[in-house]
């Protein structure tokens, strides 16, 4: 006990204030090319997103990139990431703003303040369009929208009114698919943009959260209406021809079976549910397909022969990045990443 | 006594290092009458502190403030004014039970009181009662329990009291308060307000807090009459607040909270010789709304009315033995947009002992055990003794079995409740040595607390966060509280109190310390008095605390000090004015992560008493 007073002494007579943050020296690539980028919502309750990099060769990690490089943060909950040429759009809901840096220095270039209100993803169309979905008032399902960016001077040029819950996009042949996963309810529907005009929508199965295009299709996985809404509803994965914009095929999940984050890679498509990661051939679906990996993640890529997937722990602590050889469905790597790791990109 | 040398030597440096915070030992005239007798009789052997009106008036902006620089107690505060959550002995704020006159009032919904929601102003007495308090206040009384508590007499008292506070960031304040006694009567009738812009610099950052406007109204009534042999006493008090919820760093605030709380008490008590009746019934009433956009007039709304029946006896026989036994019923009825419709009914059978062997030692035994409710309630025990090694050395042991039963969110929330849940449980040890050697007082405790079961809300698939009882923790640490007094000469006098404590609470599962819970806290003041000028320092000191569950990130510690003068009216005694200037030196600290805590503030205040 004496030690412990003592202790408790010194710590009074010496501590001063000290500086902020991780306390963790930073490595400083020159540059974060050839590599994974990890966006990282950030702590609950005010805090700040970040971006983590891991490098191909998976000998550089640095942690916190943007900040580190321009000595400010991202702002709070940061959601996604978005490319267009050699920038990377980062959305950060809770701020109510995009931040807009070099995709490969990661020094800022811009950001975009106005026009947009609890923003969620950003995708980029023919070079010049950017289109930003966004929740509004999350209590109000009628003033939903997608921004539309003028990516030449960064600035909102047009906003299109959409059925609630805006999502997840994918863009394809000019045209924008916008998943509406319903934010905090349920909604069943994508939208289709052309230019900066609503082209129509296409009624899917319930809770639409995840999209990949195949050749000339869209797979859409829905992850139906979870047990707490008292309307439960079956996961399913719909396929639309793209060329007509019509449903294709409509499979089914058990009423209870809630899936999440489809990707692919090559014929292979790759999703989870109920804590492990199936793969399915997209030419020839029969669910649930075979389970390879075990484990729940909070996001999920596939690329070359490898699955990325984040952990995001109790959502209170460092989350990581693991990353699966798909030969084996071995784990081959973990990194540690920042406070709750919900995207993952490849910055080639 | 070597150790006791270390301890006393401690306490100085304290005082000197960081001229800290009051704690005020017992003061209470003999002919006052607690509506909570039992806080007395039944918790001889545990660590009791009560605040005094001086000291409560240096911080008197809100309970988190009064209890901030005067206890060991941690406050989580989401910015100044907004929600605050204690954390007592390292413990969660849904471990420390708020006891009003001696009814738990914590939330029916999310099991802890904001602390920011209290009038330090309202109460007669403030009372902070360590460790566990289960047996006698039921759930939550974990870490502590704050007992907020209006005491009557029926002494010829006829005094008005009036209080009116100026300050930084627009902060108005006045308190107003009557207490007429005669032989058989007892009536005291207040009210006390404060409201404030609260838009104070973040300092160094160049930022304004913005959105964190509050108002907070308190009106409260207490009578009581005297019978035959008895007293008939009745307790009622109106709370009503108004807050929008600032930002952080990283964020613009726009939601908003409103809350109403109104709390009834009827007591009826007879004495038959020995015995002592009294039948007492309670009814509470709390809601909340809270506004995601505090612009629109949409809201989620919570109410929950809470009814308490009880009937309790106690015998006294030789002045030795005092046994109390006491049967409650509680029944709750809560609505809320997030929880349905939903009652309990609890039926608590209590039976608590105290028994004085000789002049110097007593020990307690007390007992709970509840029925009705669907939890498997556990027996709650709880054992202490106090012996009176001299008159300048005593020590005081307890050990107690506590437990937090679910709260209706927990239970019922939309969505993700879960009513599978079973009860927190934790079992306690703790000893104590107070000292009393002149004008000097210490008091050393050490304290050990093991708690399982935990509530814990974590992520299930289909990504609803459900709560269940999973996680285990471990909290020691000591705590040392010392005071001293000096007069020098006829006209001038030194008092000096500081406090402080080495808390580890630890998941044991992830082997880390528990988030916001700081190792190391320490709290002081001292005031210099010459005729009717006063003034005081006070300092706070707050170590380190982690902010993420693998310890990766944390919050600086920091030093905070505050300074005030009074001076009495020389012509009327009647008028004492002074003026406050806080967090002097201009420090930037937060409490909680990424929300700024004010800059220096100033206040001036002008009290008349008739």
């Amino acid at each position: 006990m004496k030690k412990l007073l003592l202790l408790s002494l010194s710590t009074l007579f010496f501590i001063s204030c000290s500086s902020d943050d991780d306390g963790q020296p930073e490595y400083v690539p020159a540059a974060f090319e050839n590599g994974i980028l990890i966006t990282n919502e950030g702590p609950f309750s005010g805090g700040s997103g970040s971006v983590t990099y891991v490098s191909n060769d998976y000998t550089t990690v640095a942690q916190n990139i943007y900040k580190t490089v321009n000595g400010k943060s991202l702002g709070n909950i940061v959601q996604s990431m978005g490319f267009q040429g050699d920038n990377a759009y980062i959305v950060v809901n809770n701020s109510n703003k995009i931040m807009i840096a070099n995709r490969y220095t990661f020094e800022s270039v811009d950001s975009i303040t106005s026009g947009v209100n609890n923003p969620r993803y950003f995708v980029e169309s023919d070079g010049n369009k950017g289109y930003v979905t966004n929740w509004g008032d999350p209590n109000d399902n009628t003033d939903d929208f997608v921004a539309v960016l003028d990516l030449r001077n960064n600035t909102v040029s047009t906003t299109i009114p959409v059925a609630f819950g805006p999502e997840k996009m994918v863009p394809y042949n000019n045209k924008v698919y916008v998943a509406h996963q319903g934010a905090y309810g349920q909604n069943n529907l994508i939208s289709v943009i052309s230019g900066s005009g609503l082209e129509g929508t296409i009624t899917v199965g319930d809770v639409p959260n995840s999209m990949v295009v195949s050749g000339n299709s869209l797979f859409v996985l829905c992850g139906g209406n979870p047990n707490y809404t008292g309307n439960e509803t079956a996961g399913s994965l719909v396929k639309i021809d793209l060329s007509t914009g019509q449903i294709s095929d409509t499979y089914n999940f058990g009423t209870t079976e809630h899936p999440t984050n489809l990707t692919m890679d090559g014929t292979n498509l790759f999703y989870a549910l109920d804590g492990k990661v199936f793969k399915l051939n997209s030419t020839s679906v029969t669910l649930p397909g075979s389970d390879i990996i075990d484990g729940s993640f909070y996001a999920l890529r596939a690329k070359d022969g490898l699955l990325y997937a984040t952990d995001a722990k109790d959502f209170a602590s460092k989350g990581s990045l693991k990353i699966f050889d798909l030969s084996t469905n071995v784990e081959i790597q973990d990194f540690q990443t920042g406070i709750i790791p919900g995207g993952i990109y490849f910055n080639d | 006594m070597k150790r006791l040398n270390i301890h006393i030597v401690f306490g100085f440096l304290l005082c000197s290092v960081s001229a800290n915070a009051q704690l005020d030992s017992i003061q209470q005239l003999p002919e006052v009458m607690l509506t909570d007798a039992k806080l007395i009789h039944y918790s001889k052997g545990f660590k009791l502190e009560k605040l005094n009106d001086s000291i409560v008036e240096r911080n008197a902006t809100s309970l988190t403030e009064t209890l901030r620089y005067n206890s060991s107690i941690y406050f989580k505060e989401n910015g100044f004014g907004m929600v605050s959550s204690p954390s007592f002995r390292g413990t969660n704020a849904q471990q420390t039970a708020v006891i009003w006159n001696g009814i738990n009032i914590n939330s029916v919904f999310t099991g802890q009181t904001d602390f920011n929601t209290i009038s330090p102003l309202s109460y007669n007495e403030i009372a902070i009662r360590s460790g566990g308090g289960g047996v006698q206040y039921g759930s939550g009384a974990v870490g502590g329990s704050i007992h907020l508590n209006n005491t009557y007499s029926f002494h010829k008292t006829d005094t008005t009291e009036m209080g009116l506070r100026y300050g930084s960031f627009t902060t108005i304040a006045a308190n107003a308060s009557t207490t007429q006694a005669s032989k058989n009567n007892y009536l005291n009738v207040g009210v006390d307000f404060i409201s404030s812009e609260n838009d104070y610099d973040f300092v160094g950052k160049n930022k304004k807090n913005t959105h964190g406007e509050f108002l907070r109204f308190n009106a409260k009534l207490n009578q009581a009459r005297k019978l035959k042999d008895g007293a008939l006493t009745w307790n009622s008090e109106y709370t009503y607040n108004d807050r929008n919820f600032s930002g952080s760093l990283n964020t613009m605030g726009k939601d908003g909270y409103k809350d109403v709380a109104a709390r009834n008490l009827l007591q009826l008590k007879q004495e038959f010789g020995a015995f002592s009746t009294k039948a007492s019934f309670a009814h509470l009433f709390e809601q909340y709304r809270y506004y995601p956009n505090s612009e629109k007039p949409l809201f989620d709304e919570g109410r929950a009315n809470t009814v308490i029946g009880a009937l309790q006896s106690e015998v006294f026989l030789r002045k030795k033995l005092r046994l109390n036994a006491k049967i409650e019923y509680t029944l709750i009825d809560a609505e809320g947009d997030n929880v349905g419709e939903n009652t309990r009914e609890t039926l608590a059978a209590v039976v608590l002992l105290n028994h004085k062997i000789g002049k110097d030692f007593s020990y307690g035994l007390n007992f709970r055990k509840e029925f009705l409710n669907d939890f498997d309630n556990p027996l709650l025990f709880s054992a202490d003794a106090k012996w009176k090694v001299s008159e300048k050395y005593s020590l005081r042991i307890n050990g107690s079995k506590n437990y937090r039963i679910p709260t209706f969110n927990d239970l019922f929330w939309y969505a993700g409740g879960n009513t599978y849940l079973q009860p927190e449980t934790s079992y306690q040890v703790e000893m104590g040595q107070e000292f009393s050697i002149g004008k000097l007082k210490a008091d050393v405790a050490v304290f050990y607390i093991s708690s399982e079961d935990l509530i814990k809300w974590i992520p299930t698939t289909g990504s609803v966060w459900k709560p269940i009882n999973i996680s285990e923790t471990q909290n020691y640490g000591i705590e040392i509280t010392t005071s001293y007094f000096v007069k020098l000469g006829k006209l001038h006098s030194l008092d000096f109190n500081a406090n402080y404590s080495y808390t580890k609470a630890e998941d044991l599962e992830k082997e880390k310390q528990l988030i916001y819970v700081p190792f190391h806290k320490a709290s002081g003041a001292a005031q210099y008095n010459f005729k009717n000028f006063s003034a005081y320092f006070q300092g706070l000191f707050n170590g380190e605390t982690y902010t993420t569950t693998d310890n990766s990130e944390s919050l600086d510690g920091f030093n905070i000090y505050n300074l005030g003068v009074s001076y009495v009216l020389p012509k009327s005694q009647n008028i004492i004015i002074g003026g406050r200037v806080k967090n002097v030196f201009n420090t930037y600290y937060e409490n909680v992560a990424f929300r700024p805590m004010p800059s220096r503030n100033f206040q001036i205040f002008l009290n008349f008493n008739i």
